[in-house]
């Protein structure tokens, strides 16, 4: 859950006297959209985004056909007249969670990652964020299903639930639970909680005896 | 008024039955076909059958479809009495690598006879199924992917560019995608459960073909619990407009019926007499487009009743004869 295992590392940076237009340049030749800001020694300046050139610069429609005397004053500005300076970061060690709380909060597109002496180690972006979720929830792994049962109450559910699936050799990669007491609705089956399993078998009918054997419900996903 | 229906051909071989799952609670075993020839050989259609033995397929067109590494290792697990190949699922017997060449060969046999008889209709009820295979890996029962072989043979040998298949199948067929997805010339459409819920985890809409590929496949994921209506407003408003567009000279059906209310791998929830809906659409598209021709090749179907009412439901809606 480390964000060093999810970030961009080596992420395209500039110094201070980038001019405007380089960085506008560097951001389209790196199809990224966060350009961090960095000394000689890669210590974090600041940072600049898309938006910030594209607020910089008097707009395209006032001058179609060539770039006007304002336009090229603003395009040969250094980038750290409109870099932002108070920056939230991360560091290698902060969590996924860390992340997705700070993106959140601050409603920022991407944060840099800095190493404990302030270095530039990595940019994390919501991209990234969007990654590392469908890698750790699985999505388009080849070979799994998702299945949901009733949590009937009784003690101990989820580890009842993964010694059924351990004693008949069933692989699952994923296994969590939802509703009862805990939150939520339940709705899905009629008031208890529900626990869902994402198994790596295609023979669901063996995982629904197995289950119902040990007197589990599975439930319908369409319920 | 007796319905009349054209003949139809079906490829079948006893070899289909050797391949053994081991018994206990797998579910792909032999009475999935032992019911389906009861049902069809007692049934209205019986008269319009033809039954025909398939030979196994060649090599070099196994070799179209899946690496020469994963054959060998295919083979030596059953000569070596292995009982399962890359996951437990996938059951072997020291018969199932002959099975499965058997169960290619089927989809050969028909393109042979689709393009050099009188037949327009050909059905192979066959075993192990196929189109969750891939180059080099078995997945969910599947070990040569019999589709993606007889498309690639049909348009080889006789020069038919332009295929589509479509999947009806409970599940996304993943092996067939994989196999056509940067071909612009074979279409692959799959109508199945949502990837969220339902094995094998792939055929999300956003799944819409690769470089050359793009727009060349059709994913349609259902909710589970969907019924016969989204399936039918599908074939019209996706699958009809997918054909329009693309043309093809051949159609390939891979006819799966575990989305069927009473088969329990699936959440999907259709009835018999879709499956006779389904084959009206086809044998409409396929007058228009294939000169009436079509090759339907067996997958998935667990519950032996409903996968036999829903073949001879299938059937008897493709073969119709409209008067």
């Amino acid at each position: 859950m480390y964000i060093k295992r999810y970030m961009t590392v080596n992420p395209c940076a500039a110094g201070p006297t980038t001019t405007i237009a380089g960085a506008s340049e560097l951001l389209s030749e790196n199809n990224c959209r966060h350009l961090p800001i960095v000394d000689e020694e890669t210590r974090l300046l600041g940072m600049v985004t898309d938006r910030d050139l594209r607020s910089a610069c008097p707009s395209i429609l006032t001058a179609p056909q060539a770039l006007t005397p304002e336009q090229l004053e603003v395009a040969g500005q250094p980038v750290s007249r409109i870099m932002s300076r108070d920056i939230v970061t991360l560091n290698p060690l902060s969590t996924l969670d860390d992340a997705l709380l700070l993106l959140d909060r601050k409603k920022v597109g991407a944060l840099p990652v800095l190493t404990d002496d302030g270095r530039l180690a990595g940019i994390f972006s919501t991209r990234d964020l969007l990654q590392a979720y469908r890698r750790l929830f699985g999505l388009g792994e080849r070979g799994s299903a998702l299945i949901s049962v009733r949590d009937d109450g009784r003690p101990r559910p989820l580890s009842r639930l993964v010694r059924v699936l351990e004693e008949h050799d069933i692989h699952f990669s994923r296994i969590s639970r939802r509703g009862g007491e805990q939150g939520g609705s339940g709705a899905e089956s009629g008031g208890g909680a529900v626990i869902y399993v994402r198994v790596n078998t295609f023979n669901l009918h063996a995982v629904r005896q197995a289950l119902e054997q040990a007197g589990f419900i599975m439930l319908d996903q369409g319920d | 008024m007796v319905p009349e229906f054209q003949p139809v051909v079906i490829i079948d071989s006893p070899a289909y039955d050797n391949h053994d799952t081991g018994g206990g609670d797998h579910p792909e075993t032999q009475e999935r076909l032992r019911a389906v020839r009861e049902r069809l050989n007692a049934g209205p259609l019986a008269s319009c059958l033809k039954w025909v033995l398939p030979r196994p397929a060649a090599r070099e067109w196994l070799l179209a479809v899946h690496d020469e590494s994963y054959l060998f290792r295919f083979e030596e697990a059953v000569l070596a009495g292995q009982t399962w190949l890359g996951h437990q699922d996938n059951q072997i017997c020291f018969d199932s690598f002959d099975s499965a060449v058997m169960a290619a060969g089927a989809g050969l046999a028909g393109v042979d006879l689709l393009e050099t008889g009188v037949e327009k209709l050909v059905f192979c009820p066959v075993r192990p199924p196929g189109h969750h295979a891939e180059r080099a890996m078995a997945l969910g029962f599947c070990f040569l992917n019999n589709i993606a072989i007889a498309a690639n043979y049909w348009q080889q040998v006789y020069d038919r560019q332009r295929i589509f298949i479509l999947d009806f199948d409970a599940h996304h067929g993943n092996g067939i995608q994989a196999a056509f997805e940067t071909s612009a010339a074979i279409f692959y459409a799959s109508i199945h459960e949502h990837p969220t819920y339902s094995f094998p985890g792939s055929g999300y809409a956003e799944e819409q073909g690769l470089n050359g590929g793009r727009g060349a496949t059709l994913n349609i994921p259902l909710p589970p619990g969907s019924g016969d209506d989204i399936v039918l407003e599908a074939m019209k408003e996706k699958i009809g407009p997918a054909l329009e567009r693309f043309r093809p000279e051949a159609l390939i059906i891979a006819a799966g019926f575990d989305a069927h209310g009473q088969d329990d791998m699936s959440g999907l929830n259709y009835s018999t007499i879709l499956y006779s809906r389904l084959g009206g659409w086809i044998r409409k598209w396929a007058g228009q487009f294939c000169g009436g021709r079509v090759l339907s090749i067996l997958e998935g179907g667990y519950n032996p009743q409903a996968l036999a009412l829903g073949v001879e439901s299938y059937l008897a809606g493709l073969a119709y004869n409209k008067r």
